[in-house]
């Protein structure tokens, strides 16, 4: 039996402590000792994407991360994307708004990709937003909607005002 | 999908990923990006005791464009080669590479070094590395030496890393202004690794070639420099006759395995057919 | 407050099954046979066929009766037959201690020669004692005929190779048992036959047996049927009286869970020098594999019965064969039979044409029907002639009429219309509660919900909860698949919100929204439809080629007869997302195997599962000819599967210059064809 290894990190803004087995995925760790099922696993050779979060800022599929390699970093999933669940993300709206999901399963991904490409990039067309989303499969939707989500997500954004930095958690007042 | 069991650990210094790597001996290998070597662990196709990371040694991911020519830090992440503004319009094949490899995400994980390392016949940066005449800086129990990229690559999987070496930096000499390079890949269908790979890199002078790097993913065992190739082209315009010979060449020179993307005749002549292309873009670049 | 069904997908709250966790519970992991066939010498370790000798009965979509002699057993007995067939199980508390203990049961076997090809089959020796062939269907349809100096025969062989359906979610399930009654939390296209699989295949009561649907991510086909995984995580949840999940990797699913197409049509067609169609005579052989209980035995009758497609073609004779091969059992995906059906008949059009020199188009024109038919294999096609005429004009085909690039294809929709289905409301605290029998895993059923109780009961939205599929809520029910759920699902509702309204009607002598929300009320409503419900179809692919070969769509265009759309939305994305799959059969899929019977395609992406920036935009339009449904609908969902990939073959090979047979298109001939290399 291999020891655990001690990690500490941020997820969704709030700190966390863990004693975990070195070769436990991020996507699990998330998942299951967290207990943030939103992020999702579809496939075993790193190339759904359902899995993605963002890690120190950057999308990353958290299935092809260990947990231990998280130590010392900021992970956001999508639970984070809106810690006030009254209030929807501009991404999350404009994936609502265009229909840019059918089964959900990929959703995740799809959105904290987006979030990352639109950290990153300004009016992409319509080539380079396919091209930054392929690392997410979607079996539903043929894709059309969510690339129309990600063009309107864009505006929302411009529009809101608001700026694409990691949300600071809700403090629920207990 | 659930890797073995596996040791880790994480220095924070090149020293002592060395010493980690010397004291475990054949159970333990180096996880840079784990892009590679975390999928192999899933599928269980492989099993790794130790795993020592180089996620925690701040030191090695860097892009700097020095007078010796361009450094790259192993564990600079493959996303950032293909944004970096250190890297020159001469070298602008590695950020055109370096797109093209897996997906936005996986590239955000990746490092330049473990790309490097790894060496499946499929990796695309040891071929750009090879076209480059790039040299890798490698940092072992002995100490620190540099290896011609053209001498590192020796088979599948199979580098001349000693087993306590990690590969430190990535050198890519300069190479003139105007020099233009291309790397074309045909996939898999709708999978990433490739049927074949060309990658190109050329020098001219008074619109001859002053200077050509030229090697092939996916085609041999390993990533191949074509000496003969570059040799052919060097001192010469290109011209239609010239691209010909040049991409009969490369042909001749790989060795691939046929298989449900293509028996080795069809993959021989795509690899005639990409090196052509990719000659041809570079003379319209100009 | 307000339950909107959206959220939970954009916010992380849909409760997909490896969501759910209970106390107790315990992760189940299946040991699978690596060889493809094979005889099992010794299982050392884990629950195995002795501890649980049931063979799995057919239920769900293509389910079929009469092979008992070669049903699937749970756990495998003395033999394997393809490669990730379950042989032993085993569990823990610990999801990733599960896989080491995978590893840690004892199989040997002795390998045998796997057979790989069905025409290969069709030669061997039969793969079973006891069994004459590995001819599992052999049946013909139509009449035979003889046409004595046809002016035109054509013969050829097409092959659409077997594809993986790759929901992003893969299979899953989670039972419990509380000593008397088994619960189990599924992510399933039918509650119902699922249930019913497990009363069948553990020999329980129904009333002992209740199947909740979790929130599905897709399925296309594959989890509408009962699997060993299942019933092995329930008889391990009664045994050790603890919860048991099982998740399946996205590796299983290539391997063990039942793939769709695979199947041969070698055709022959006889015409005259005008392009008009005689007849037609066909081999229809379906790769079945392994095992009986599949889908292989429904559906080479079934693409031998609407091959004939909107076409008036009087004389018609298919020999339809189901024939085994070392894979997993074949299973329904998208199109099930359909697609290949038109497969088959198109590129024979197609060549047609060529022959004579004649448009594609107007040679289906020619052949389309003028008055309702029905076709010597026993399809009913309304007049089609309207339709595809209309098409031509929708789709703008005289822009494209002599281009290279350019595929048209036309096609007849069956949707698995029978029995009816189920629908049922309740109304309680102001809220509105719908069950659906067959259960929506992305279609959004929601919406034309919404829909209805609004045209019916002037119910608006926000007062709606559309419900999760549950066997407790419904007393019976059929399945979302076969293109049927509008109408019959949709059809069902419109009844049951009728009753309703009369309900509220008799006891308040008139009926107001308000009246209803302020009472408690409970409509249960089977809609019973034993007919078919025919659509017709048409496709048109626009493609160029790049430099290296690469393909570019530049046009995907579909039209469909939907009837009345429940929702517009739903129905174009509906076509859109499908579109995608009829687009990636054709250029990307496979379930490639080898000689051994190893799977090549072994990840997603292998499997040819197509990337954003593989694929192009899709555009639709909508043909409206109401049926005689309440709802006015008709099916939609299959529509793109069937006729995407014959349109944009042809569209390919028109720039070619050489005949295309297969999908997926063979890279290699197309290079070559195109003079690339």
């Amino acid at each position: 039996m291999v020891e655990k290894k001690h990690i500490s990190l941020t997820v969704n803004g709030e700190k966390k402590e863990a004693d975990v087995e070195p070769r436990l995925l991020l996507v699990h760790y998330l998942r299951d000792n967290l207990g943030l099922t939103g992020t999702h696993v579809g496939c075993d050779t790193t190339n759904c994407g359902a899995c993605t979060v963002i890690l120190d800022g950057r999308a990353v599929k958290s299935c092809t991360v260990l947990a231990v390699q998280a130590n010392g970093k900021r992970v956001l999933t999508i639970e984070g994307l809106s810690p006030d669940k009254n209030r929807l993300h501009p991404i999350q709206k404009a994936f609502i708004d265009k229909d840019a999901f059918q089964c959900g399963y990929c959703t995740s991904g799809m959105i904290m990709t987006t979030f990352a490409i639109l950290k990153k990039h300004k009016k992409l067309t319509e080539e380079e937003i396919r091209a930054a989303l392929s690392g997410n499969l979607c079996r539903c939707t043929g894709y059309d909607n969510i690339v129309d989500a990600v063009k309107e997500a864009e505006e929302n954004v411009e529009e809101e005002g608001i700026e694409l930095e990691e949300p600071e958690p809700v403090r629920v007042r207990r | 999908m659930i890797p073995p069991e596996f040791d880790y650990y994480s220095p924070t210094g090149i020293k002592e990923a060395v010493e980690l790597l010397s004291k475990f001996g054949e159970d333990a290998k180096v996880l840079a990006g784990g892009q590679s070597l975390i999928p192999m662990l899933k599928l269980r196709v492989t099993s790794i005791p130790v795993l020592v990371s180089l996620s925690d040694i701040k030191e090695l991911d860097y892009v700097e464009a020095r007078r010796d020519g361009l450094h790259i830090g192993a564990m600079t992440r493959v996303a950032d080669l293909e944004d970096s503004s250190a890297i020159d319009k001469s070298l602008a094949i590695i950020p055109q590479a370096a797109s093209k490899i897996a997906d936005p995400l996986v590239r955000n994980m990746g490092t330049a070094g473990g790309n490097i390392s790894h060496a499946d016949p499929s990796n695309d940066l040891p071929a750009v590395m090879l076209a480059l005449g790039a040299k890798f800086k490698v940092y072992g129990k002995g100490g620190e030496r540099v290896l011609d990229s053209r001498d590192f690559f020796l088979d599948a999987y199979t580098t001349a890393l000693n087993r306590d070496e990690i590969v430190t930096e990535i050198i890519v000499p300069k190479w003139k202004a105007g020099s233009r390079g291309v790397y074309l890949k045909m996939r898999k269908r709708a999978a990433d690794f490739s049927i074949a790979g060309v990658a190109v890199q050329l020098e001219f002078n008074d619109g001859e070639v002053s200077k050509a790097g030229l090697a092939t993913t996916s085609l041999n065992p390993v990533a191949k420099k074509i000496t003969e190739a570059e040799d052919m082209i060097t001192g010469k315009a290109l011209n239609d006759a010239l691209i010909d010979k040049v991409s009969n060449l490369v042909a001749e020179s790989c060795d691939p395995a046929s298989d449900l993307y293509g028996s080795a005749e069809f993959k021989r002549k795509l690899a005639r057919r990409l090196t052509s292309e990719a000659l041809l873009t570079i003379s319209k670049m100009r | 407050m307000t339950s909107k069904f959206d959220e939970r997908f954009v916010n992380g709250t849909a409760r997909y099954v490896d969501d759910l966790t209970f106390p107790g519970m315990l992760y189940l992991g299946i040991v699978r046979s690596p060889y493809a066939r094979a005889r099992i010498i010794d299982i050392r370790g884990g629950i195995t066929h002795k501890d649980l000798p049931l063979k799995l009965s057919s239920v769900g979509e293509g389910a079929t009766e009469g092979f008992e002699f070669l049903e699937h057993p749970v756990l495998a007995n003395k033999y394997v037959g393809y490669v990730g067939q379950p042989v032993a199980a085993v569990f823990s508390e610990n999801r990733y201690a599960v896989e080491d203990l995978i590893e840690s049961v004892d199989v040997s076997y002795e390998p045998l020669k796997p057979i790989m090809d069905p025409e290969e089959s069709l030669r061997s020796e039969p793969m079973y004692p006891g069994l004459k062939s590995n001819i599992l269907f052999d049946k013909y349809r139509g009449n035979d005929f003889e046409i004595k100096d046809a002016p035109i025969v054509l013969e050829d062989k097409l092959i659409n190779k077997r594809i993986s359906a790759n929901p992003i979610e893969p299979r899953g399930v989670l039972a419990a048992y509380d000593g008397k009654r088994l619960t189990v939390w599924i992510s399933t296209q039918s509650v119902h036959s699922i249930k019913e699989g497990f009363c069948e295949t553990l020999n329980l009561k129904p009333e002992n047996v209740r199947v909740i649907q979790a929130d599905t991510g897709g399925a296309f086909g594959t989890k509408g049927g009962i699997y060993p995984e299942y019933v092995i995580a329930a008889a391990i949840a009664m045994r050790e009286k603890r919860p048991v999940k099982w998740i399946e990797t996205r590796s299983e699913h290539l391997l063990a869970t039942r793939s769709g197409r695979g199947a041969i049509g070698k055709m022959k067609l006889y015409a005259d020098r005008s392009g008009r169609i005689l007849g037609l005579k066909g081999d229809v052989i379906v790769d079945t594999g392994a095992f009986a209980g599949g889908s292989g035995e429904f559906s080479a009758p079934f693409i031998a019965m609407q091959i004939t497609g909107p076409y008036h073609i009087r004389n018609a004779y298919i020999h339809a064969m189901s024939v085994l091969t070392n894979k997993v059992v074949q299973g329904p995906y998208r199109g099930a039979g359909r697609p290949e059906a038109s497969f088959f008949m198109e590129r024979m059009v197609d060549m047609l044409a060529d022959e004579i020199g004649k448009d594609p188009v107007d040679v289906r024109i020619l052949n389309a029907t003028t008055a309702p038919f029905k076709s010597p294999t026993g399809l009913e096609v309304e007049a089609s002639r309207p339709f595809i005429e209309a098409a031509v004009r929708e789709l703008e085909y005289e822009k494209y009429r002599g281009k290279k690039g350019v595929g048209f294809s036309f096609f007849v929709l069956v949707p698995a219309t029978m029995p009816g289905e189920s629908a049922k409301i309740a109304v309680e605290g102001e809220r509105v509660k719908v069950w659906l029998g067959g259960n929506a895993h992305g279609q959004r059923h929601d919406r034309f919900v919404e829909t209805i109780l609004k045209n019916e009961l002037d119910v608006p939205a926000d007062f709606i909860d559309f419900q999760l599929g549950d066997t407790d809520q419904t007393e019976s029910g059929v399945g979302s698949w076969g293109s049927r759920s509008a109408m019959m699902g949709g059809s069902a509702l419109i009844l049951a919100a009728r009753k309703l309204k009369s309900q509220v009607e008799a006891k308040h002598g008139r009926y107001s929204p308000k009246l209803l929300l302020q009472g408690k009320w409970e409509v249960f409503e089977f809609f019973n439809y034993d007919k078919h419900l025919n659509s017709l179809g048409a496709n048109l692919v626009y493609a160029e080629t790049g430099s290296l070969g690469e393909i570019r769509i530049k046009e995907c265009l579909s039209y469909y007869d939907v009837g009345i759309p429940l929702n517009e939305r739903n129905v174009i994305n509906q076509i859109v997302g499908g579109c995608a799959q009829g687009v990636g059969q054709t250029l990307f899929e496979e379930l490639a195997f080898d000689d051994n019977g190893q799977l090549i395609t072994s990840s997603i992406a292998d499997s040819g599962v197509p990337r954003a920036d593989l694929l192009p935009r899709f555009k639709a339009k909508l043909h409206r000819n109401p049926s005689s449904l309440p709802s006015g609908s008709k099916g939609v969902g299959e529509s793109p599967t069937i006729g995407v990939p014959s349109a944009l073959v042809r569209a390919v090979e028109t720039i070619a210059g050489v005949r295309i047979r297969e999908t997926p298109i063979n890279q290699e001939k197309l290079l070559e064809s195109l003079r690339i290399v």
